[in-house]
């Protein structure tokens, strides 16, 4: 295997063009059987329920909010890590991004796409979607800006035209490169894609500044989204639900997930792009080290939110809290307690941060513990409200199910399509943690080899 | 002789920025630097550059900001829903699509900026050497007169150009 030191700057072209163009049969295998999931899973549950009503999802009275909602907040918050933590080490200088962020930035963006389609999915009547914006009509709708839905679809509309342009804005030198190399149709596209990029001083010095101040605009953005939908449960009145920590905790688990994906992410570009001698150690040890400080961010916050439901001594707040702990879903919240608040401590140790197969088995350990965590805000806080007359159990349907494992497979569809179209890797910004023709080594070799 | 370009193509950037500085110093204004990364040190070399995009940020932001305002409360006076005498305009939660909006219209105004002033996307041949996207680092001087011309490429060649070409107004190689 090449090291990073012998990489030359044609060689990373050479790469990252072959990543695009060749593609083995096992790749279409691949999207064939995740695009066949996508619509066995998703589409047909979907029609189906469209076609018999909402009852063929689980949810009733009580708990009128189930698995979809459970599934956009999940979606939502792997989106969080990859353009936000994109933008904060772009403004921080570090070079470890560089191989990385890239597919980071797509997994933002096709996670708020799927986390979108979760919404059409709960709202039962997507053909009315438009309702939720604010345009003037005659039928005396009322946009109601006072609504943390309304919120919600103005950061999401915000957060998803701000991500396609980051990662739009950061590859055109890119598709640029990728153009010169191409022929037929792929080099129509690259031609329309890289807009005439030639990389002169004077572009390259406006895509500085532009890049820039868009990191600068996108992090308060990312974070006031996954307040907002926090929002969306902290103001109602229900018992566990009305906490002033709820904005907090939704953003750190938010990146937390997202910081989980992206290992999952780079562990399988990594292995089946060839990207070896691109995504090294470093960026494993580097994320490990973000995970355990947001699991341990996470670990304090549930803790106080435990103790805050604890301390208020209202018997509703009580209840609920009794019945989240050891209740009919307390296997489940002690599973999300093992996932995402002890495995993570593993993490101390550099020796697993930097082994591949134990960092992906707790990647996903971690994802499938938020994903429980975000059931379990969605589901239980609805069982036990303030009367026992509207307690009840939620059990999500075999449609909601499988619609569950649709949006995976939907998720996993669009970013096979996107390693084929986009440069996964960064060309130009790898290209710069290389030392240039005539020059030793650079600054971020020395310091990693 | 009509305007022709010289273009020097060269190993690595410091010969590449070095040859630019020597060409800049003899008098030669309009230069180009091709490079497959942004290069680190051009601002001294070519002197400093200044770009109006914060300019689209900043009135970008102020516009989405008074839009977003005006847009909630607009609609609420618009479609009015009195709740228990409470106000119609109410501060925070309208701030919130403020603050949305502010930042949306800042990213499309950064982007329209963007390419405003990086003249983007181009629609006519230009000058541009496709290894210059790989490992080369090219410098494009344009010369107004067939001295001019001579002189680039003498000073092309002594700063290490490894080719030195004559384009042709118009852009073809």
């Amino acid at each position: 295997m090449r090291r990073h030191e012998d990489i030359k700057f044609a060689d990373v072209n050479n790469d990252i063009v072959r990543s695009l163009v060749e593609t083995g049969p096992r790749y279409y295998v691949t999207l064939a059987i995740a695009v066949l999931i996508t619509i066995a899973c998703f589409f047909f549950p979907w029609f189906y329920q469209l076609y018999y009503g909402i009852g063929a999802a689980g949810m009733n009275h009580p708990t009128v909010w189930g698995t979809y909602l459970a599934s956009f907040i999940f979606w939502i918050g792997l989106s969080h890590s990859g353009t936000l933590l994109s933008c904060v080490l772009h403004i921080t200088n570090s070079e470890w991004r560089k191989a990385m962020y890239r597919s980071a930035e797509a997994m933002t963006l096709f996670s708020l796409m799927v986390a979108a389609m979760m919404v059409m999915v709960h709202v039962g009547r997507p053909w009315f979607i438009h309702w939720a914006l604010p345009y003037p009509n005659q039928m005396e709708l009322w946009p109601n800006f006072r609504s943390p839905l309304m919120f919600d679809v103005m950061a999401i509309t915000t957060y998803l035209t701000g991500s396609s342009i980051f990662i739009y804005m950061g590859s055109i030198p890119d598709f640029a490169a990728v153009r010169d190399r191409t022929t037929g149709w792929r080099h129509h596209m690259y031609v329309l894609l890289s807009l005439g990029w030639r990389g002169t001083d004077t572009e390259w010095h406006r895509l500085g500044w532009a890049y820039t101040f868009l990191a600068v605009l996108i992090i308060p953005l990312a974070v006031s989204v996954h307040s907002i939908v926090s929002w969306d449960f902290a103001m109602s009145i229900v018992p566990s639900l009305h906490q002033t920590i709820f904005a907090p905790y939704f953003v750190v688990g938010a990146i937390y997930s997202g910081t989980a994906g992206i290992v999952t992410v780079m562990f399988v570009l990594r292995k089946y792009m060839n990207f070896e001698h691109y995504i090294t150690k470093v960026h494993f040890d580097n994320l490990g080290k973000l995970l355990l400080a947001l699991s341990l961010i996470w670990t304090y916050i549930n803790v106080v939110e435990v103790f805050t439901g604890w301390y208020s001594n209202d018997s509703a707040e009580l209840e609920s809290l009794r019945y989240k702990l050891f209740g009919f879903y307390a296997p489940l919240y002690w599973e999300m307690i093992l996932f995402c608040a002890v495995a993570p401590l593993l993490l101390i140790s550099k020796r697993f941060r930097t082994s591949f197969v134990p960092m992906l088995i707790l990647s996903i350990a971690i994802n499938i513990g938020m994903y429980t965590e975000r059931f379990l805000i969605v589901g239980t806080s609805l069982s036990r409200q303030y009367l026992p007359d509207s307690w009840g159990v939620y059990v999500p349907s075999l449609v909601e199910i499988s619609i569950l494992v649709g949006s995976i497979a939907m998720f996993c569809t669009l970013f096979l399509i996107f390693v084929k179209i986009f440069p996964s890797v960064s060309i130009y910004e790898v290209k710069e943690t290389l030392p240039a023709p005539d020059e030793g080594k650079t600054q971020w070799q020395e310091a990693t080899h | 002789m009509a305007r022709s370009n010289a273009l020097g193509l060269f190993g690595g950037p410091k010969a590449a920025l070095a040859a630019a500085g020597k060409l800049r110093g003899e008098g030669f204004e309009s230069l180009d630097l091709i490079s497959p990364i942004p290069l680190h040190g051009v601002e001294e070399v070519l002197g400093k550059k200044k770009s109006a995009i914060k300019r689209f940020t900043f009135f970008g932001a102020i516009l989405g900001g008074l839009g977003g305002f005006t847009l909630a409360a607009g609609t609420a006076v618009l479609y009015l829903h009195p709740t228990g005498g409470r106000p119609i305009i109410t501060f925070p939660p309208f701030l919130i699509i403020t603050y949305e909006m502010t930042i949306l219209l800042g990213i499309l105004a950064t982007v329209l900026g963007f390419l405003i002033s990086a003249r983007l996307p181009v629609f006519r041949e230009r000058i541009y050497v496709p290894e210059s996207a790989v490992d080369k680092f090219a410098v494009n001087v344009a010369c107004d007169a067939e001295a001019d011309f001579k002189r680039a490429t003498e000073i092309l060649r002594e700063a290490g150009a490894e080719e030195v070409t004559e384009i042709a107004p118009g852009g073809g190689q």
